[in-house]
């Protein structure tokens, strides 16, 4: 099993500068599980056309389904779209990784085993999700909520711990998580190795999730403003620039023909 | 997870499996075992090289290339996706796989089809979808074309041809080779045609002929599509 899985992560990561690893020390990583409409994704779409991170390279595997096609980004215009692509930002310590395609079940936990051993010397990594608006069972409660590994809530006590804390999340206790995809299961896998590992996530519902993508990196702009640098001016506002495969989101405009 | 009762609500099932997994399945799937591809008897099982191989994907292509481009063609293996084939086209130096649409195994395929697109000087893929499928902020303009077609990235040959734009893209085992290849810097040349008629018939088969033409792959001048005894007419 162990041969299998070196022999599947030697071949998965395509890295533009021809390394053969990723060096991930001291990054903070981004993932985005596939979830309940798009959010985490398009969440993470906003975060690297914003800060116009630089696309370093790919990952492939039989978990993923093939895609190819014109740039996803504005400022990044030569690149080809992939299922599974790696940005980074050097002066953040970011790596923010974009899935473009749904998992196959079958693959999914081979794919998962390699993707923690290739991220397992990051400082950190936050995985974002999404689960179904009907699941929040009291209309009170908070919209957000997040499970942590203990070396991550030691390293972010200020942020994370009771009462004094900054964000104002929900604790997630429950054994699934509808509508969030592999999200659960890749954060176990990352606590397991003993990385720093958060996995947050909102109640939403699907149609438009354009708003709740924008609300997911505002909040993790709460957590962890040092690295995101999402600040403009003094008055905490941020701008986010919306990339260009956002366009037709929800299909052509209807025909004339049909009138 | 859902409840296809009358009356009931149906709760939408999660978006993250292809495969319709659901959260609380995907803890007791099973890996799968890897697929082969299924030589013919005698047929050497190493990768060779090629002058050009051809992959051509989409929904009935099966049909549509064993009647118009498959007659000089040997079958080398058949590929685990419905009726996908390779075959190897001696006289001109070509390999031509035909890829049935199964975006579910197109990972695994493309895995098993990389080291043919190693060993190939050139690689044309060629995707062919629904038009319903094309996105474009002027859709009223192509409503009465039979085909759109696209280079993809403008490296193609073909330089007549515009590039697709995003939010366009393709998806499948002619995807991950043109991916592949592409990060490898490697040539190849990507094209997609958005059709409006599946399984392709005399005049929607017109375009993808002439495409295939201009980039040197022999086939016929004119697609008649098998007679069928079933129709959806009643009588």
């Amino acid at each position: 099993m162990e041969q299998a899985a070196e022999y599947n992560f030697s071949k998965m990561l395509y890295l533009k500068n021809k390394a053969t690893k990723l060096d991930v020390a001291n990054y903070t990583v981004i993932i985005p599980s596939i979830c309940v409409g798009n959010a985490a994704q398009l969440a993470c779409d906003l975060l690297i056309a914003s800060k116009k991170l630089k696309r370093i390279g790919n990952l492939s595997h039989s978990a993923l389904i093939p895609v190819y096609g014109p740039s996803a980004y504005q400022h990044e215009p030569n690149e080809f779209v992939s299922s599974c692509e790696l940005y980074e930002s050097v002066e953040d310590k970011l790596l923010v990784i974009q899935f473009r395609t749904p998992l196959i079940a079958r693959h999914t936990k081979t794919f998962q085993i390699n993707l923690v051993e290739l991220l397992q010397a990051a400082r950190r990594v936050i995985i974002l999700s999404g689960s179904f608006g009907f699941e929040r069972r009291f209309i009170d409660d908070s919209p957000w909520a997040y499970r942590a590994s203990d070396n991550f809530k030691a390293a972010h006590a200020a942020q994370l711990d009771g009462k004094t804390s900054l964000v104002k999340w929900k604790e997630h206790t429950g054994e699934h998580i509808f509508g969030g995809g592999n999200a659960l299961q890749l954060f176990q896998a990352f606590k397991e190795k003993q990385v720093p590992v958060m996995l947050l996530f909102r109640y939403l519902l699907e149609g438009d999730n354009s708003t709740d993508a924008s609300l997911i990196v505002r909040e993790l702009n709460e957590l962890c403003e040092d690295f995101l640098q999402l600040h403009d001016g003094g008055d905490g506002s941020f701008k986010l620039t919306v990339p260009k495969s956002w366009n037709l989101l929800f299909g052509n405009e209807v025909t004339e023909l049909l009138f | 997870m859902s409840c296809p009762g009358f009356g009931e609500v149906r709760i939408p099932s999660s978006r993250a499996f292809w495969d319709d997994c659901e959260e609380d399945e995907f803890e007791s799937i099973e890996p799968a075992p890897k697929s082969q591809l299924k030589f013919m008897d005698g047929t050497d099982e190493t990768p060779f090289a090629s002058d050009l191989l051809v992959l051509l994907e989409g929904p009935f292509v099966t049909e549509f290339s064993r009647g118009a481009l498959l007659d000089d063609a040997k079958l080398i293996c058949e590929i685990p996706a419905k009726s996908s084939t390779l075959h190897w086209n001696a006289s001109k130096g070509q390999l031509i796989a035909t890829l049935e649409e199964d975006l579910t195994s197109s990972g695994e395929i493309t895995e098993l089809l990389i080291p043919y697109a190693q060993l190939a000087k050139r690689v044309l893929t060629i995707t062919i979808k629904p038009k319903v499928d094309y996105k474009s902020e002027e859709i009223d303009r192509y409503c009465e074309y039979v085909a759109i077609v696209h280079s993809i990235g403008g490296k193609g040959d073909d330089k007549t041809l515009s590039e697709l734009e995003a939010p366009n893209f393709i998806a499948g085992v002619a995807a991950g080779i043109a991916s592949w290849r592409n990060q490898m810097e490697l040539p190849v040349s990507s094209y997609v045609i958005y059709t409006d008629k599946l399984p392709l018939d005399v005049i929607a088969a017109q375009p993808v002929l002439k495409l295939l033409q201009k980039m040197g792959v022999p086939c016929i001048e004119r697609y008649l599509p098998p007679a069928k005894d079933s129709s959806y007419l009643y009588m």
